[in-house]
């Protein structure tokens, strides 16, 4: 799988080239800024850009419009947007440009080279990656009114929260030791709790779930 | 006092109307007339002028000279009459002040308007002038048989002085005292004319009547002696323009007097306007009304700077040199207190002036305190305002520092820590649970890192604005929030700043100490006022200024020019509310 890797600073830039290579990766290019970025993009069609949310000249949300941009031009190319920040804005934000391929993640998960690689590739099938942290907090939002995520049991907002990760039921049911059946059934009861409409594709319940999470 | 005064004054005002009386029924029924005096009414009149206007001035100017001495010129002039009384010692008190008037004229114009004469040529042209006409006129009439002099047709009458008829030198000394006399009057015109040309504006309006009708009473005297000496008829001309203008010399020194009586109104109303409680208010507009100057404007020295300012504590400009205004610094034991810049015509009514600024001495310092008292508090408010603004760059720069730096090398170490665990050889080796340790440590602190950096300077706040960092704070907020927004408008950055962390601090309190269920946060820009609101529904009875995160709060809302208000009554909640201009 060939990937671009766009960090402003040498040394994460190259660590992170070194530790994808390390995972099997092809690093096909690597970029400073966002406009470097959509070259390399264009030069090298990747599977997947690895990209810093924070750039220069504006050292704001510079990865993020990259992003965006890319998903404009390349349709096909999965995004990972990495963060030194937990903002669940910018995870939805990116989530509701499509969920076909893009993830999110805090900066630091580079740390556990299994996982990593585990989320490059979901995003380069295609997939949706969420950061745990990023999810957590969605979930944990506290809700005016009735919250309806209390009518949840545990290991049923456990599901859910692993839902939003992106994880697929096989995925969750590992993480959680139990049968991918059961993982189905609470699915499906987490649906009908949420008056959600059954969404059968690992893919495009992550959306529905986020949004969800995200309006309350 | 006053009283004594008014007594004097009717008195010699009855006097003045008696010897008017008295020098008119002499006059009409003398056969013989002085050259100098064309006819009777012209006669009447020079002398009451000068005692009426004289008792006047007197009135309005008791400290002016001028006064009293326009009053002995009436009587003088009387006196002159006299010697055309049908009597030898009636003719000789008359022949002996004959020209005594004129000492006073002199006097009269050249020291007016103030009643003393400012220069040694003022003061040696009136002794010259009393010299000649009381020395000179006893020793002309020491030698001087006036019989062959001066006749009518009822006979000559003798001159009780003399004492040795010498013709010649009779002669000679009424010669010398007519052109010394001439000298006089030529060093006095002259001295008169540079004078009326040197008058200012508005000085002029004030001296040019009294100054013309000098000029021309004494052309006309001049030309009367050269006449008389000449043997010219026209003598009597120039003897009855002189008498015309006599009459008029007083009137006008009794029109400035009164006209600054006037101004000395205006002075005891601007004491009274003073006196008004609201009188602060408009200072620099009751010394306008009382100096007659539209244009005045005022600043209060500041001695902290070394500088004018004005009542809000700005600073003021003095006119440069070029510039067509004037400044008069107003002292208080030696100390500037405030400065009138105005218009250059009042730097020649000084003495009004300087009334103006006797009366309102007190209130200009009072103003003056409190100006300077602005002044520092505008100075507080931007070194206060520099503070925060230097603060906030200082959070920007650490949070980045931390940001480029420490966050990045951290994370950097996390990824060869990934790489070395993928290194380590499968199986139960002893390595993999200690990386794995050590993996969770760093992770950790990256967590309380990135939570820091977020307290110093929230990223999302400068990436998105305060309505979406508001909306993320309120979802993360440990309560069930409410978010109303009404921000339309642009905010400054550090207005972001302070009202973000204000629903932070909020939050955080709310949660910790309200034992509410829920809050409701309420942002909403309308008519340059920003306003914050944060409600919950606890228990209420908060102390006001709970800890130090409110204290500094409400200092960095103050530097911003905004207010912070707690309000907790026990039992129905807590409401912290936040202003702030926003231009």
């Amino acid at each position: 799988m060939r990937v671009v890797v766009a960090d402003d600073a040498v040394i994460l830039r190259e660590g992170l080239a070194r530790l994808l290579r390390e995972a099997g990766f092809e690093v096909a290019g690597l970029a400073a800024d966002g406009s470097e970025l959509l070259e390399q993009v264009e030069r090298a069609s990747p599977d997947v850009a690895i990209v810093d949310i924070r750039m220069p000249p504006t050292h704001t949300d510079e990865g993020l419009q990259a992003a965006k941009a890319i998903r404009q031009r390349r349709p096909g190319t999965g995004i990972l947007v990495l963060s030194q920040h937990v903002h669940a804005r910018y995870a939805v934000e990116l989530l509701s440009e499509g969920t076909d391929g893009v993830g999110y993640l805090l900066k630091e998960r580079v740390s556990d080279l299994a996982e990593l690689a585990s989320s490059v590739r979901r995003v380069g099938e295609g997939g949706s990656v969420l950061d745990p942290a990023v999810v957590s907090q969605l979930v944990s939002r506290r809700r005016p009114g009735g919250d309806p995520l209390g009518q949840l049991t545990d290991r049923e907002r456990d599901v859910l929260a692993l839902m939003a990760e992106g994880r697929s039921n096989k995925a969750i049911a590992e993480r959680l030791f139990v049968t991918e059946h059961t993982v189905e059934k609470h699915v499906k009861n987490i649906f009908a709790t949420l008056r959600l409409p059954p969404s059968p594709d690992d893919h495009r319940r992550v959306l529905a779930v986020v949004t969800y999470l995200n309006a309350q | 006092m006053r009283r004594d005064m008014s007594a004097r004054l009717i008195t010699l005002g009855v006097l003045g109307f008696l010897a008017g009386a008295g020098a008119f029924w002499i006059t009409r029924t003398a056969v013989f007339h002085r050259p100098q005096i064309p006819d009777a009414p012209v006669a009447l009149l020079v002398g009451w002028s000068f005692i009426g206007s004289g008792l006047l001035s007197w009135r309005a100017q008791p400290d002016n000279r001028l006064g009293p001495v326009m009053v002995l010129t009436g009587f003088a002039w009387y006196a002159s009459v006299i010697q055309e009384g049908r009597s030898t010692v009636l003719f000789t008190i008359g022949l002996a002040f004959q020209v005594l008037y004129l000492a006073g004229f002199l006097y009269v114009i050249l020291s007016f308007p103030s009643g003393r004469l400012q220069t040694a040529l003022d003061r040696a042209l009136v002794i010259a002038a009393f010299g000649l006409v009381t020395i000179g006129q006893l020793a002309w009439m020491i030698f001087a048989d006036t019989r062959a002099v001066i006749c009518d047709s009822d006979g000559c009458l003798p001159n009780l002085l003399e004492v040795h008829r010498d013709d010649t030198l009779a002669h000679g000394l009424l010669q010398f005292q007519r052109i010394a006399g001439l000298v006089v009057i030529a060093a006095s015109i002259g001295l008169l004319a540079v004078r009326l040309v040197r008058a200012s504006r508005p000085q002029r309006h004030a001296v040019i009547p009294v100054l013309l009708a000098g000029c021309v009473a004494l052309t006309a005297l001049a030309a009367s002696v050269v006449s008389d000496v000449l043997g010219n008829a026209e003598r009597d001309l120039f003897g009855r323009v002189a008498g015309y203008a006599f009459v008029v010399v007083p009137v006008a020194v009794l029109i400035a007097f009164l006209q600054r009586q006037l101004a000395r109104g205006a002075v005891a109303g601007l004491v009274v306007e003073l006196g008004e409680p609201s009188a602060a208010v408009g200072l620099a507009d009751a010394l306008s009304r009382a100096l007659g100057d539209p244009s005045l404007s005022l600043g209060y020295w500041f001695p902290a700077e070394s500088r004018y300012v004005d009542s809000d504590g700005r600073p003021v400009a003095l006119p440069g040199p070029g510039e067509d205004r004037r400044c008069t610094v107003v002292e208080r034991g030696g100390q500037p207190v405030a400065v009138l810049i105005h218009d250059p015509a009042l730097e020649h009514n000084a003495e009004l002036v300087d009334s103006v600024c006797a009366a309102a001495g007190l209130t200009l310092e009072n103003e003056r305190l409190q100006a300077e008292l602005r002044a520092r508090l505008a100075e507080l408010q931007a070194s206060r305002a520099r503070l925060v603004e230097a603060t906030e760059a200082e959070r920007r720069r650490i949070e980045r520092n931390l940001h480029d730096g420490t966050q990045q090398r951290l994370v950097s170490i996390a990824m060869s820590l990934g790489l070395l665990e993928s290194k380590l050889p499968g199986g139960p080796g002893q390595a993999g649970p200690i990386v794995r340790e050590t993996r969770a440590a760093l992770a950790a602190a990256l967590d309380e890192l990135r939570e820091l950096t977020q307290g110093i300077h929230p990223t999302i706040l400068a990436e998105r604005g305060l309505p979406v960092a508001l909306d993320e704070l309120c979802h993360r907020a440990a309560l069930p929030t409410h978010l109303q927004l009404d921000l339309a408008c642009r905010l400054p950055d550090q207005v972001e700043s302070a009202a973000y962390f204000v629903v932070s601090e909020a939050l955080t309190n709310a949660a910790k100490h309200s034992h509410g269920s829920e809050v409701r946060v309420r942002a909403a820009c309308a008519g340059g006022l920003l306003t914050i609101e944060v409600a919950d529904d606890g228990i209420g009875g908060a102390a006001t200024g709970i800890g130090t995160g409110l204290r500094g709060l409400t200092d960095r809302v103050e530097a911003l020019g905004g207010t912070l208000t707690v309000s907790s009554p026990p039992g129905r909640g807590t409401t912290l509310r936040a202003e702030f201009p926003c231009g």
